[in-house]
C-alpha cells in the first residue's frame, strides 16, 4: 500500500541517496531539452527564432573546432577575475578602515550608497565618455561595480564585531593595530565572505554588459553580434556559457568558502 | 607590605543623554586587595559590580577617586589586568590553544616558547585534547576553562572575574569552582572575584566584600578563614567556618534585597 508515510520514508531516503542531486538535476536538465526540442521543431524558421539544442550543440562545435569559444570565454574570465580582483583589494581595507570610526563612517555612509546606485551599466556612459571602447573602460566598470558592494558589507561589518571581543583584547594588551588585525579584520570575515560573493555577482554581469556596450570579444560581445549576424544559435550558446560559468564559479568556490567561514565562526551550529 | 590593588574613594555616575539624569553606579568605594589573595564581591544586581570590576579592568574611564595597581593608578587597559568576562569573549575563530596563547603572541613571544607555555595552561584548566577545537566545538563550561586559562597565560598581576561561571549548569560550575581553587593555589594568584551566589562567593574567598544596593558602597567584609586545600564541596556542609561565613553573607545581602524592593 501507497501510503503518505511510505512516500515521506521514500522521499527521506532518496534524498540521501548519493548522486540524488546529481540525477535529479540530470533529469530536470533533461525535461527541459525536450521542452525546448519540442517548441522549436513545431515553429517557423526555428534557426532565426529559437534553433533547437542539437543545432545550439553543434554550433558550439563548430566553434571550439575554429578557437573562437575558448578564446571568448578566456577573455571574459580573464576580465572577471582581474576587475573584482582589484575591486575586492581596495574594497576589503577601504570598507575595513572607514568602519574603524563611527564618525567617518557616518559621514561616508550617504556617499558610498549615492555611488553604488549609480553602478553597472549606469556608469557606463562617462567611463566611455573618458577612455572610449577599449578594455579599459570595460575593466573600470567591473572594478567600479565589484567595489561598493564589497566595501559597503565590510564597512557594517567591523561594526557588527561584538564590543566583548575588543575589551577581551584590548585587557590582553592589544595595541590598536593588533586589535585591527586580531579582531577586526577577522570578526568581519563572514561579512567579506558574504560581500565577496555579492561584489563577484555584480561584477560578472558588468563584464557582459561591458563587452557588449564597449564591443570588447568575450561571450557578452558573441551574443551581442550573433545577434547581428543572425546566429541566433550562438546567442544561445553565449547565455548557456554564462549562467554555466557563473554556477561553476558560486557552486564550486565562493559559496564553500562562505559556509566555511560562517561555520568556522559559530555563526551556524552544525 | 603595601596592598596589590588600592581603591580610595571611587565614585562613578553613567551620564543619561536622554533624560539628562545620571545614574549613581558607586559611591566612595574604599577597598584593598592583598597579593596572593583571591577576594569576593557579591551584592544585588545593578549595585555596580560590573561598573567596579570595568573601571578596574581600564574599560570604563572614572573621574572621583583612585584605583591603582602596586602604586600605579589604572588609567586603560593593560596585561597586567586580566579579566574574565561574564559571556564568554574567546574568540570565535581561533582554535582553544590560540585563544590561549593570544596574550603571548601579542607580547611578540616567539612560537615555540609560547606553545610549551600554553600546553602547561591547557592541562591546568583541563583542556587537554581540545587545543584544535574551535569555541563553537566546545561546551559552555569548557569555553569559561578556556576564558580562564587565556587570562592565566597573559600572566597578570591581578585577576578580575565578572561572574565568570553563571551561564553554566549547577553541575559543571561545582567542578568549576573546585578547579579555579586548585589554580589558586598552583599560582598563587591575586583574584577578584564578582558573583551573585552566596555559596560560591563563600566557597572561594578569603574575604567578601558586601555592596549595598545601588548606589553601591562597600557595605561589610566577610572573613572566611578554611585553608585553600580543605576547599571541597563535599566537605563545606559540615565546614563551622563555611557555614557561618555563607549565612552572614546570606544575612548581609538579603538586607539589601528587602531595601532596593522597597524602593
Ligand atoms: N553603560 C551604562 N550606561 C548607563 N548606565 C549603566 C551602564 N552600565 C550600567 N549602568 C547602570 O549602572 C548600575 C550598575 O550596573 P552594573 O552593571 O555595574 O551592575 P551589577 O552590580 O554588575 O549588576 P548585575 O549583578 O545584574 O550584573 C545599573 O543601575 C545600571 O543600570
Ligand atoms: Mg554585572
Amino acid at each position: 500500500m501507497l501510503s503518505r508515510n511510505n512516500l515521506n520514508r521514500f522521499s527521506a531516503f532518496w534524498r540521501h541517496f548519493p548522486a540524488a542531486n546529481a540525477i535529479n538535476l540530470t533529469l530536470i536538465i533533461i525535461g527541459i531539452m525536450l521542452i525546448w526540442l519540442v517548441i522549436s521543431s513545431t515553429i517557423e524558421n526555428p534557426a532565426r527564432y529559437l534553433p533547437s539544442p542539437i543545432v545550439v550543440v553543434l554550433s558550439s562545435v563548430d566553434m571550439i573546432y575554429k578557437g573562437l569559444l575558448p578564446s571568448y570565454f578566456g577573455d571574459t574570465i580573464t576580465r572577471l577575475v582581474v576587475g573584482s580582483a582589484i575591486g575586492l583589494t581596495l574594497g576589503i581595507p577601504f570598507g575595513l578602515l572607514l568602519g574603524l570610526n563611527r564618525t567617518v563612517a557616518d559621514m561616508f555612509y550617504p556617499l558610498m550608497n549615492f555611488f553604488q546606485s549609480v553602478s553597472g551599466i549606469a556608469i557606463f556612459p562617462i567611463v566611455v565618455v573618458w577612455w572610449g571602447n577599449s578594455d579599459k573602460t570595460v575593466l573600470a566598470v567591473i572594478l567600479y561595480t565589484s567595489f561598493f558592494p564589497i566595501a559597503f558589507t565590510v564597512l557594517s561589518g567591523v561594526r557588527e564585531v561584538p564590543l566583548r571581543y575588543i575589551h577581551a583584547a584590548r585587557t590582553l594588551g592589544a595595541t590598536r593595530y593588533q586589535i585591527i588585525r586580531d579582531v577586526l579584520l577577522p570578526g568581519s570575515m563572514p561579512h567579506i565572505a558574504t560581500g565577496s560573493r555579492l561584489s563577484i555577482g555584480f561584477a560578472w554581469r558588468a563584464v557582459i554588459a561591458g563587452e557588449m556596450l564597449a564591443g570588447r570579444e568575450g561571450l557578452g560581445w558573441m551574443i551581442f553580434t550573433g545577434q547581428d549576424a543572425d546566429k541566433t544559435a550562438e546567442v544561445i550558446l553565449g547565455m548557456v556559457m554564462i549562467g554555466v560559468s557563473w554556477i561553476v564559479l558560486d557552486h564550486y568556490l565562493l559559496r564553500p568558502f562562505e559556509a566555511d567561514t560562517i561555520e568556522r565562526w559559530g555563526l551556524v551550529q552544525r | 607590605m603595601p596592598a596589590k590593588l588600592v581603591v580610595e574613594g571611587l565614585t562613578h555616575h553613567y551620564p543619561d543623554e536622554y533624560t539628562g539624569e545620571s545614574v549613581h553606579a558607586l559611591e566612595k568605594i574604599n577597598l584593598e586587595v592583598q597579593e596572593g589573595e583571591l577576594v569576593t564581591v557579591v551584592g544585588p544586581s545593578g549595585c555596580g559590580k560590573s561598573t567596579l570590576l570595568n573601571i578596574l579592568a581600564g574599560l570604563l574611564p572614572y573621574r572621583e577617586g583612585v584605583a591603582s595597581v602596586d602604586g600605579i593608578q589604572i588609567s586603560g587597559p593593560g596585561s597586567d589586568r586580566g579579566v574574565v568576562f561574564q559571556e564568554h569573549a574567546i574568540l570565535p575563530w581561533r582554535s582553544v590553544a590560540k585563544n590561549i596563547g593570544h596574550g603571548l603572541e601579542l607580547k611578540g613571544m616567539v612560537k615555540e616558547e609560547r606553545e610549551a607555555r600554553v600546553q602547561d595552561f591547557v592541562e591546568l584548566v583541563g583542556l587537554s585534547g581540545f587545543e584544535d577545537k574551535y569555541p563553537h566545538e566546545l561546551s559552555g563550561g569548557m569555553k569559561q576553562r578556556c576564558a580562564v586559562a587565556r587570562t592565566l597565560c597573559a600572566d597578570p598581576v591581578i585577576m578580575l572575574m565578572d561572574e565568570p561561571f553563571a551561564a553554566v549548569d549547577a553541575q559543571t560550575r561545582i567542578t568549576l569552582q573546585e578547579e579555579l581553587n586548585r589554580i589558586a593555589i598552583a599560582t598563587k594568584k591575586t583574584i577578584m572575584f564578582i558573583t551573585h551566589a552566596v555559596d560560591e562567593a563563600a566557597f572561594l574567598g578569603d574575604r567578601c566584600f558586601v555592596f549595598s544596593a545601588r548606589p553601591g558602597r562597600l557595605k561589610a567584609i566577610v572573613d572566611i578563614n578554611i585553608a585553600r586545600e580543605r576547599r571541597i564541596w563535599a566537605d563545606m556542609n559540615a565546614d563551622d567556618e563555611f557555614v557561618r561565613a555563607r549565612d552572614e553573607i546570606l544575612r548581609l545581602v538579603r538586607e539589601e534585597v528587602s531595601v532596593a524592593v522597597e524602593e
